[in-house]
């Protein structure tokens, strides 16, 4: 337990049973009544966040979460397979709580994993990733309009818009945040 | 790193604070700023020291939230009008932005006033002290407006229809509120209001809140019709600034208040192991006369008057700059 008024950013707690990270938290106090916080909370898991007020003496339930690297094996398309790379163990996570990521999943890449006992909190895709491009559309001739670029598909699915010289079987390193090609990477 | 123009700025508005009192013949006042006993207020935190003496032994002492008991024994023992301009103590409340756990306060009481009295001579002073540079948010005329009014502008809904808790408690979770077992209603009422009321208020002008829910107990004197209190709040550009009462003169009522608010602190206070001052009947034991009271925070307004977001680069050694290595 940790009373509300502890709470920081990045402090992990239990609520109604799932579990939040905390990412703003603000001091109110209303004259002549009893100190309150706004706390800003995100479900690792879904995305959601949660706009909770709560009296500073109240008491929260706190969790303590701990990282641990997982190697990406492969998706069924309803979960992640992983392995904990310490313990082999093999760990299913539902894609649904991960929406989008497993065009950032590749096969054998080493992923930061917090946890919460068993629960996968939060999977940490790196800012930049090496994709080889699966399949590679023709350039059209004489688009000059966007710059000359076209529309490449990785190995995971994933669709980046890339210049024209770009060939299927080539790597490239896109920006996972914006999805974005960043540049050609030579062997 | 010092600021001197801001060390300046606040000269110059405490010689107006000063001027405009004086020549309305309010009596400037020095009370004391540490105490044997304070005011019991269950919700503000409280510095303890030690008075260390070899004859007399050793005596709990602390440092006053407000200098609000000191001066209504004055007012109770003959006094004119009277103001203060003291430092203030509050432990536990945030560090930082509009925060200092030792701050400046401004107090005055009127004799004969009402709150409305007070509404207008705060516009007066606030006329009184702005510069030339003041924003437009922080100078008269008040925005004025009941707090059932802002609840039902931004909350939808109406307090004279919410006076039982449980229809307070729905209302609140209606809203998407989160409201705990056992809440007192005051506790509910604050948490709509911190979430839809405050974050909601007008900036372009002060706002007056008046007329307070009674069930917040404080001081200041009930109307005899309504569920509500003859109090006001001040906020400037969404920061509470102000707070005043039209004084309750009931010595059975003042003392009833003393002793259950020290019932409340005795009890939270212990369970949480944090000190417990005195608390002195002569507090209590007081005929106070008719008289409206104003408390300004003065780091605050000065923050308002020079259109700052912030108090600490108002403050020469803000708590938080001389905690070099963090809490």
């Amino acid at each position: 337990m940790i009373k509300a008024g502890q709470i920081d950013k990045g402090t992990a707690l239990l609520i109604k049973g799932q579990p939040f990270v905390c990412i703003d938290r603000e001091f109110v106090n209303p004259g002549k009544g009893s100190a309150f916080v706004r706390l800003k909370l995100k479900s690792p898991s879904t995305g959601q966040v949660l706009a909770e007020t709560m009296k500073s003496q109240d008491n929260a339930e706190d969790i303590t979460v701990e990282d641990k690297d997982l190697q990406y094996l492969y998706n069924d398309g309803t979960n992640f397979a992983f392995m904990n790379v310490e313990s082999f163990d093999q760990i299913e996570v539902p894609m649904a709580s991960f929406p989008d990521y497993e065009y950032f999943m590749k096969e054998g890449e080493t992923y930061r994993a917090t946890f919460w006992e068993d629960q996968v909190l939060d999977i940490i895709i790196p800012a930049k990733i090496v994709f080889t491009v699966a399949e590679a559309e023709e350039a059209v001739k004489g688009d000059t309009v966007q710059g000359a670029t076209k529309y490449v598909t990785t190995e995971t699915g994933l669709k980046v818009r890339v210049p024209i010289f770009i060939k299927q079987g080539e790597k490239i390193r896109v920006n996972t945040e914006t999805k974005e090609y960043l540049e050609r990477v030579n062997k | 790193m010092f600021d001197i123009e801001s060390q300046k700025e606040r000269n110059i508005m405490y010689k107006a604070i000063r001027e405009f009192f004086d020549s309305k013949d309010y009596l400037e006042v020095f009370t004391p700023t540490l105490s044997p006993d304070l005011i019991p207020e269950p919700t503000i935190q409280n510095f303890e020291t030690k008075f260390i003496n070899e004859f007399a032994g050793n005596l709990d002492l602390y440092l006053i939230p407000s200098p609000e008991v000191y001066m209504k024994r004055l007012l109770a023992n003959g006094f004119p009008s009277i103001y203060q301009i003291s430092s203030c103590f509050r432990n536990s409340e945030q560090l930082g932005e509009i925060h200092n756990p030792e701050f400046s306060m401004l107090e005055y009481y009127t004799l004969g006033y009402d709150e409305n009295d007070s509404i207008a001579l705060t516009e007066d002073l606030l006329k009184a002290i702005k510069r030339p540079t003041t924003p437009s948010y922080a100078l008269p005329p008040f925005i004025k407006m009941s707090v059932n009014d802002a609840i039902k502008k931004y909350a939808g809904l109406d307090l004279d229809a919410l006076q039982e808790y449980e229809s307070l408690k729905q209302a609140a979770e209606k809203l998407g509120l989160y409201v705990p077992p056992n809440e007192e209603w005051d506790d509910t009422f604050n948490r709509i209001f911190i979430n839809f009321v405050e974050p909601s208020l007008p900036t372009e002008k002060p706002v007056v809140l008046t007329d307070y829910p009674y069930q917040i107990d404080c001081l200041a004197e009930k109307y005899i019709d309504r569920p509500y209190r003859h109090r006001w709040e001040m906020y400037i550009n969404k920061t509470e600034v102000a707070n005043c009462y039209k004084e309750e003169t009931s010595k059975e009522i003042t003392k009833a208040y003393y002793l259950k608010e020290y019932e409340r602190l005795v009890n939270q206070r212990s369970v949480n192991n944090l000190p417990i001052p005195k608390i002195d009947s002569s507090f209590y034991d007081l005929n106070i006369p008719k008289s409206s009271g104003v408390a300004i925070g003065l780091d605050r307004l000065l923050m308002c008057i020079l259109g700052k977001a912030e108090i600490t680069p108002l403050l020469l050694f803000p708590l938080s700059d001389m905690i070099h290595d963090g809490l």
